[in-house]
C-alpha cells in the first residue's frame, strides 16, 4: 500500500462538519412518532357483517398462519361455516394474499402494527371487527 | 511481525457483508496465505420450498432471497411465470416495475456505501447512507405497504396502483438525491483515506473476470461494458436513455466509482420514468388469479440487479406448482472463486473492504 499526499482528498471530507448545522434525520421517538403510510401492511381487521367464513384466506396462507375458529361474536347471516379467521402472528409474513383473495373484501390490513404483550398466546390474534 | 502461521475465522458476523458468511483465513503476520469461504449460516431452502407451494404462495418467499434488494427476485419470478403462462403485462405496470427496480437499486447502493465506508471506519458516511436509504424505504412503504420485503411485483402486473401524488414525491426525492450524491463524493469517494485504502487493492484482470463469469460492478470495473438492461433489455429499458459506467483499473476503488456512477444513472432513469409514466391498468384481468397453471415447459429469465446479472430458471409441469426453480445470482461465484483467490496476499485489514466491494449476498448462495 502506498500513501501519497492528496490535499483535496484530505480537505474535502471536512465538509462533513457542515452536518453539525443541519437538522437531524432521526426523530425523538417515542415523544415524536412517524405517521405510518396509508396502506401499510399492519394488523388484520375483519368486518364480521361481511365475512362469509369461506376460508379462502386460510387456504391461500402458505405459512398456515390462519385458522378458522368459532367465537361468541355475532356473524353475518351468510356465514355458512359460522367460523372466522384467527391470525397467528408468530407465523404471518404480512404478504396480504389473504386480503387479496377475500371474496367480500371483509379482511383487510390496518396501519397499526404495534402489539406489546407478555403472553405468547397473544400472538393468536382475532382481527378487529371494523372496516 | 512474527512468521507464525495462524488460522482465524473472519465472520460469520462482520462489516464486510450483508448476511452471515465466514471466511477462514490462514495468516502469516497480517498477510493472508489462504482463504476458504464457509457458508451455511442462512440456509432456508428457497428453491425446495417453492416446489411445494402453489405459484402465488411461492411469490411471497422469493423476495427473501436477498435482503438488500428483494425486487430483482420478484421481477424475475413474475417474468418467468408470465413467460411460461403466456401473460402480457400492461405498459403502466412495466413502467412501475422499472421504477421499483431502480429505487431498489438506489437503496441497495446506499446500503453498499454504508458497508464499504464502515469497513474502513468512516462511520459518518454509513449513517448518512442509511438515513438516505430510509427516504427510499418511505416511498416503498407508501407504494407497496412494506419497507423491505415488498411483495409487490406480481405475475401479471403489480399489486397496487400508484398512490395519489406519488410521482411528485419521487421527483422531490430525486432532486434531493442529485444534490446529496455530490456530498458523498466529497466525504467518501474523493476522500484521501478511502482512496489510499482502495486503490490497487483487490485487483481483478479483465481476462480473469470474463473467464470466470464475474458480473456486475466486478466486471464493469475491468472495462467490460456488460449490463443486462442493455444487452438483453427487459421491461421498458430499451426505450430509456442511460449509460453503462465502466472503469479499467479493476480494483476496489474502480468498483466504488462504477457503483457511484450507477447511482447517477438510476436517478436519470427514474426521472425519465416519472415523465413517461403511462395511464392504464396495473394488473391484467385474470379470472382465477389464485390458480396459475404453468404448462410443461421451462424458461430462463434475467435482470440486472444492483450487484450484477441475476437469473432464474423455472420449469412448470402442468400443475399449480412450480416443478423447479433455480436462482443464479452473482454471489456464489464471487464468494467462492473470486474472494478466495483475491484474498491471497491481501492484508487482514482489507478483508472487509474487498468483500464488500464484490457485492456478495450470502442468502442467495444458500438459496
Amino acid at each position: 500500500m502506498k500513501w501519497s499526499v492528496d490535499i483535496q482528498g484530505t480537505l474535502s471530507p471536512l465538509k462533513i462538519l457542515g452536518a453539525f448545522f443541519q437538522k437531524p434525520n432521526t426523530i425523538a421517538y417515542p415523544t415524536v412518532k412517524k405517521a405510518t403510510a396509508t396502506g401499510y401492511r399492519g394488523f388484520h381487521t375483519n368486518l364480521l357483517t361481511d365475512c362469509i367464513g369461506c376460508a379462502n384466506c386460510q387456504d391461500v396462507c402458505m405459512n398456515n398462519a390462519i385458522d378458522m375458529v368459532k367465537t361468541d361474536q355475532e356473524y353475518n347471516a351468510k356465514n355458512a361455516s359460522q367460523c372466522i379467521p384467527r391470525i397467528d402472528y408468530g407465523r404471518c409474513c404480512w404478504c396480504s394474499l389473504c386480503t387479496d383473495v377475500c371474496p367480500p373484501d371483509s379482511l383487510k390490513l390496518e396501519d397499526d402494527y404495534i402489539n406489546v404483550t407478555k403472553y405468547a398466546s397473544d400472538f393468536l390474534y382475532m382481527p378487529k371487527n371494523k372496516e | 511481525m512474527s512468521n507464525k502461521h495462524i488460522t482465524i475465522f473472519h465472520g460469520p458476523q462482520h462489516p464486510g457483508i450483508t448476511g452471515n458468511m465466514s471466511v477462514e483465513l490462514d495468516l502469516i503476520g497480517e498477510t493472508i496465505q489462504k482463504a476458504t469461504t464457509h457458508v451455511g449460516y442462512l440456509h432456508r431452502g428457497f428453491e425446495k420450498l417453492v416446489e411445494r407451494r402453489t405459484v402465488i404462495q411461492a411469490f411471497t418467499i422469493v423476495c427473501r432471497i436477498c435482503v438488500p434488494e428483494p425486487d430483482p427476485n420478484e421481477a424475475n419470478f413474475a417474468m418467468a411465470v408470465e413467460e411460461l403462462a403466456g401473460l402480457e403485462v400492461t405498459p403502466r405496470a412495466e413502467y412501475i416495475r422499472v421504477m421499483v427496480l431502480e429505487l431498489s437499486r438506489l437503496a441497495a447502493q446506499f446500503l453498499w456505501m454504508a458497508g464499504q465506508s464502515g469497513s474502513i471506519g468512516l462511520y459518518a458516511v454509513g449513517q448518512w447512507a442509511i438515513a438516505d436509504r430510509d427516504l427510499i424505504l418511505d416511498l416503498f412503504e407508501e407504494l407497496t405497504g412494506a419497507r423491505v420485503y415488498h411483495m409487490y411485483i406480481y405475475p401479471g402486473g403489480v399489486r397496487r396502483d400508484l398512490p395519489e401524488g406519488f410521482l411528485g414525491r419521487v421527483s422531490t426525492l430525486l432532486n434531493y438525491m442529485k444534490k446529496r450524491l455530490k456530498e458523498y463524493d466529497d466525504v467518501f469517494i474523493n476522500n484521501a483515506s478511502f482512496k489510499n485504502r482502495a486503490i490497487g487493492v483487490g485487483v481483478i484482470s479483465q481476462e480473469e473476470a470474463i473467464a470466470n463469469g464475474y458480473v456486475g460492478q466486478v466486471l464493469r470495473a475491468c472495462g467490460v461494458e456488460a449490463d443486462v438492461r442493455k444487452d438483453a433489455p427487459y421491461l421498458v429499458y430499451e426505450s430509456l436513455d442511460f449509460k453503462v459506467p465502466t472503469q479499467t483499473a479493476g480494483d476496489v476503488y474502480a468498483r466504488a466509482l462504477v457503483r457511484r456512477a450507477e447511482m447517477d444513472q438510476s436517478v436519470h432513469i427514474l426521472e425519465q420514468v416519472v415523465k413517461m409514466m403511462p395511464e392504464g391498468e396495473v394488473m391484467i384481468k385474470m379470472p382465477t388469479h389464485r390458480k396459475f397453471k404453468l404448462p410443461k415447459d421451462d424458461t430462463w429469465v434475467k435482470v440486472e440487479s444492483a450487484r450484477g446479472e441475476f437469473a432464474y430458471y423455472m420449469a412448470g409441469d402442468g400443475s399449480e406448482k412450480i416443478r423447479r426453480m433455480q436462482v443464479r445470482g452473482p454471489s456464489l461465484v464471487h464468494a467462492y472463486t473470486l474472494l478466495e483467490s483475491l484474498l491471497v496476499g491481501a492484508e487482514l485489514s482489507d478483508v472487509a473492504l474487498i468483500m464488500n466491494s464484490l457485492g456478495i449476498c450470502p442468502p442467495e448462495i444458500e438459496r
